[in-house]
């Protein structure tokens, strides 16, 4: 069988080339746009999901994980004496003032536990040991931490709320959506840098289920139990952090522009080359047509073109989008394109090539054929 | 039973406002194994019989017989199919596909023919062999001469072995020396297997290898 559409599609390399630039650009600008957006929102919600916990308990209206307020630490006991409840701790989150060695201050977010490692938290210790925390002033930075407050080690001091603390171990991976500094402290004493705000206060109760225990029961047990407070499960406090971002923030609007963009460029580069394409092969498409083509068999090669540029373009654009995640990461930002999002993109491509073909196939569907025998 | 049958034939046209009468009641009837010249000056109406007796335009009234088969003007659908297995065109602009070799041309249009495969690429071999361009068969348009052009495209016009052949101004764009070939080699084949060959043409030389001549003059035959 000869492959008309293929060859035809071939035959003109150029405009071959513009076409699968024009869906390559398309597919890189969404890939790399979106992975950067779901990198951010990774990062506001990265803590949640590494730490062991069926439910968050928050205090009421806690739009995100950042914008904490704090509640009695005594009503964990109320959550321990619920039926299912495995085992259930305060969880400290607060801004903390760190002053530098050049003078300058910044501010970090210190997770505060009494038990770090049951939790999980944190989960990547690259240097030190998070059981040391509970043994004296002690405290651990995540290592992206650096870009902020500049190069530190292990057993070198920083002021925390004026007192200081000295740094035995780095941590991995722990960032926050506003990109301060991630820390980690034992709880008492996180209460005793802050005792204005943390005495006797828990910023969150973490709770682990009894395996077997159905969640949606023990989360209506335990509102019940705390009606000043919310309570989420993991998924669902993890999702209101990060539409809180993506609503309240430019990003959200920001991210679906670029995907606007992208379907937008890309559509309109092939929908223009294709349509330009068959203008000029009008008098080859009569030709099949006389020779008793029907004007399925020209959508056919119309739509195996648009197909074909899409692959290859498609291709073309996913391999800059995943190498440019080095460079990407070397900035301290992150580029995540999930397989799932990256099947979405190859289907939308495919979709909008074929739509961007129908343009064309409105043409050919009028095609005279007697233009055949003009000169 | 004849190849082609027109009884006739009245085409108009809408020009804007204006209605224009193109054929004034044509009737022409092509035998099989015929070759017949259809002349006459720019406007007469030919090209339009041509697209008429070729099922691309149909007639606003009359009636047209293919290979035993009634064109009915209330179901164009069917046309495409009549010009598939009856109908071969060959065209002043030889209209190759330029991205197909010769050899890919012919086996295109059996393609579209419904022939298929290695069925269809020994056919088009087989076919271009008869044409004389067996040497050339992986060649595109664009490296042919006007001359292989031509050939290629009435190979491409014989696959499937259609009942009638309609060709316009075949020799308008060659010189005189290869219009000649093409138009000896054309009324060989057509005579060989018992074509019909309706030929367009300004050319005198046509007259030579045509069994009949018709005229038409104002949308009308002449003699």
């Amino acid at each position: 069988m000869v492959d008309l559409a293929y060859k035809t599609l071939l035959h003109d390399k150029v405009r071959f080339l513009i076409t699968v630039a024009g869906v390559a650009f398309a597919v890189t600008l969404i890939l790399v746009q979106v992975g950067l957006f779901i990198g951010i929102l990774d990062n506001a919600t990265v803590t949640i999901e590494h730490i062991d916990a069926d439910l968050w308990i928050t205090s009421k209206n806690t739009p995100n994980l950042d914008f904490v307020h704090q509640f009695p630490e005594s009503y964990v006991d109320r959550v321990r004496d619920a039926d299912g409840v495995e085992r259930a701790d305060d969880l400290i989150l607060a801004f903390m003032n760190v002053a530098l060695p050049t003078g300058a201050q910044e501010t970090a977010v210190v997770y505060a536990l009494k038990d770090f490692r049951r939790w999980g938290l944190p989960w990547d210790v690259p240097v030190g040991d998070v059981d040391d925390l509970k043994r004296g002033p002690y405290v651990l930075f995540d290592e992206s931490a650096a870009k902020r407050f500049g190069a530190f080690e292990v057993g070198d001091y920083r002021e925390i709320q004026s007192q200081r603390l000295k740094i035995i171990g780095k941590t991995r991976g722990a960032k926050s959506f506003t990109t301060t500094p991630l820390a980690f402290m034992d709880y008492d004493r996180a209460q005793t840098l802050s005792p204005d705000l943390l005495r006797g206060n828990t910023s969150y109760i973490l709770v682990k289920a009894k395996p077997g225990t159905d969640i949606p029961r023990l989360e209506r047990e335990l509102q019940a139990k705390l009606p000043y407070n919310d309570v989420h499960t993991k998924a669902a406090w993890a999702a209101r952090s990060r539409d809180y971002w993506i609503k309240n923030t430019g990003i959200g609007f920001n991210a679906f522009l670029t995907v606007f963009l992208g379907c937008l460029v890309g559509i309109v580069v092939v929908a223009q080359t294709l349509y330009t394409s068959t203008m000029e092969h009008i008098k080859e498409f009569g030709t099949l047509k006389a020779i008793g083509g029907s004007n399925a068999d020209i959508y056919g090669i119309l739509a195996r073109q648009a197909g074909v540029s899409a692959i290859v373009g498609f291709v073309f654009g996913l391999i800059p989008s995943f190498a440019l995640r080095p460079l990407v990461e070397k900035r301290d930002l992150k580029l995540i394109i999930p397989l799932e999002f990256t099947g979405i993109v190859f289907v939308g491509t495919v979709v909008l090539c074929m739509a961007a073909a129908m343009i064309s196939f409105r043409k050919v569907a009028s095609i005279d054929p007697g233009l055949v025998f003009r000169t | 039973m004849l190849a082609i049958e027109a009884t006739d034939i009245v085409k108009t046209f809408q020009e804007g406002r204006e209605r224009v009468l193109v054929l004034k009641g044509v009737s022409l009837a092509v035998a099989p194994g015929e070759v017949v010249a259809l002349e006459g000056p720019s406007g007469s109406g030919k090209t339009t019989l041509l697209s008429i007796l070729g099922c691309i335009l149909t007639a606003t009234s009359g009636q047209v017989t293919v290979d035993g088969l009634l064109v009915d003007p209330a179901r164009p659908s069917r046309l495409p199919q009549i010009r598939k297995k009856s109908i071969g065109f060959v065209f002043q602009q030889f209209n190759l596909f330029p991205a197909l070799t010769a050899l890919e041309n012919v086996e295109y249009a059996l393609n579209i023919k419904g022939t298929k495969g290695a069925a269809a690429h020994a056919e088009a071999e087989r076919i271009l062999d008869v044409v004389g361009l067996s040497d050339r068969k992986e060649f595109l348009p664009r490296d042919l001469s006007g001359g292989q052009k031509q050939r290629v495209a009435i190979a491409r016009a014989l696959v499937g072995s259609p009942a009638v052949i309609l060709a316009d101004e075949p020799t308008a764009n060659l010189d005189s020396q290869v219009g000649t070939q093409i138009l000896e080699l054309f009324r060989a084949l057509a005579k060989k297997d018992n074509r019909a060959l309706l030929i367009v043409t300004h050319d005198p030389k046509v007259r030579e290898v045509s069994d009949r001549v018709v005229k038409i003059r104002d949308g009308k035959i002449a003699a």
